[in-house]
């Protein structure tokens, strides 16, 4: 354990853990769209910024994306001084030049005054920023389904030549964990279409609800060592059954204690 | 030695309670989370059981994250989650083969039980002692035979 300041409040961090970590454990409002605890850190929305500097810099302070750097002895940290706020304002007005239409931009700008672009408005924008947090997190998962793909202006995010990606499973985790809500998908009844593939959700056995995709229970079971049974009841007729056995042995119990 | 949580059907009159100091101890900004604790009647009239996480040994939740977002806590024992780690891949809720892994629908967070840190609140509440965090006993012989 090391101290560190962090807005004037000298704080306890575990010695090379992320600033970021450290800074949200404490509550402070920093904005961060392309950090996912469940995957390595990388950098890409640079919203993180703080502004970093130490007793012995002689004033000097610089400027590092907090979600990428590890915590040091005697470290004074400020998220919101007036130049981590000019960065972070420059960044979003490029972010709305881009993603002129994502309401999750939208917002994250407003709190930072930024109302509107000064550069020119890209009209056909989409809403992707590239953060790479869906592709990270498939590959954390390990089924490696899609990935960024092209470069510069028409760089994307897309299964492989952008047909239904054999690989996936239809977790969804791509889609739930993106920032900007830019992944579609659609469930239906027992029908979930993501990345143009139809998946048939696995319907309890019991009450017909449904919980995750046949070839997701089917993965996790062949690679998890799971019984298969396990997905096949829906976790409130899991419970009931529970209570079913679970009363009865009480009632034994009961019956013997009379 | 170590404590355990301790559900004795026999005792629980279907109160709620536990469900009730449950979300209350696991609200998210002042607003109520899902119990993790629930009182079913099982289909018998006369009997009430708490179905609560069992923190099995070999457990399904934690086979089944991907993201390695549960862990068992070495102090209590408990299964906790990660919610920052956690991915919302709905894995661990269908393989509980208790059903005791749940989605929070209001908060949308997977929740289970995770023994309040060592400190079950439910424990405290409950009016009848049906349940219990206390140091375990082995069931007395005289019921076995
Ligand atoms: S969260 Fe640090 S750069 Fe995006």
């Amino acid at each position: 354990m090391v101290n560190i300041t962090i807005n004037g409040k000298i704080v306890q961090a575990e010695e090379g853990e992320m600033l970021l970590s450290v800074i949200r454990r404490l509550k402070i409002d920093v904005p961060a769209l392309c950090h996912h605890e469940a995957v390595e850190p990388l950098g890409a929305c640079r919203l993180c910024m703080v502004e970093i500097t130490k007793e012995d810099w002689n004033g000097w302070s610089k400027f590092v994306t907090s979600c990428l750097y590890p915590v040091e002895p005697d470290l004074i940290v400020l998220t919101h001084s007036d130049q981590v706020n000019e960065i972070r304002r420059t960044i979003m007005d490029l972010y709305l030049a881009r993603h002129p239409n994502s309401p999750e931009i939208q917002k994250l700008a407003e709190e930072y005054g930024v109302l509107k672009t000064s550069y020119e408005v890209q009209v056909d924008g989409d809403n992707c920023i590239l953060c790479g947090i869906c592709t990270r997190i498939c590959d954390a998962m390990g089924f490696h389904a899609i990935s960024l793909v092209g470069r510069g202006h028409g760089k994307t995010v897309a299964p492989p030549l952008d047909e239904p990606p054999p690989d996936c499973t239809g977790c969804l985790s791509c889609a739930l964990n993106c920032p900007t809500n830019f992944i579609e998908f659609s469930d239906q009844g027992n029908k979930r279409t993501i990345w143009k593939k139809d998946f048939e959700m696995l319907a309890c056995v019991k009450c017909g609800a449904t919980t995750i995709t046949r070839e997701f229970a089917e993965f996790l079971s062949r690679n998890r060592d799971i019984p298969f049974e396990y997905f096949e009841t829906c976790d409130a007729c899991h419970r009931k059954e529970t209570s079913l056995s679970m009363g009865r042995i009480a009632a034994w119990t009961k019956e013997a204690q009379s | 030695m170590k404590n355990r949580f301790v559900i004795n059907p026999v005792l629980c009159t279907g109160c709620r309670t536990c469900e009730l100091a449950c979300s209350f101890a696991h609200s998210v900004d002042g607003k109520m989370g899902r119990s993790r604790i629930y009182p079913l009647d099982g289909g018998m009239t006369d009997l009430w059981v708490p179905v609560a996480c069992l923190q099995c040994e070999e457990a399904a939740c934690i086979k089944s994250c991907l993201v390695n977002a549960l862990r068992r806590n070495p102090e209590t024992g408990a299964v906790e989650l990660n919610e920052e780690i956690c991915v919302k891949c709905m894995a661990c809720v269908a393989a509980c083969p208790f059903g005791c892994a749940l989605h929070d629908q209001q908060h949308d967070l997977i929740i289970k039980c995770d023994l309040c840190g060592g400190d079950p609140v439910c424990a405290k509440f409950c009016p009848t002692k049906a349940l219990e965090y206390k140091p375990f006993e082995p069931a007395k012989k005289k019921i076995a035979g």
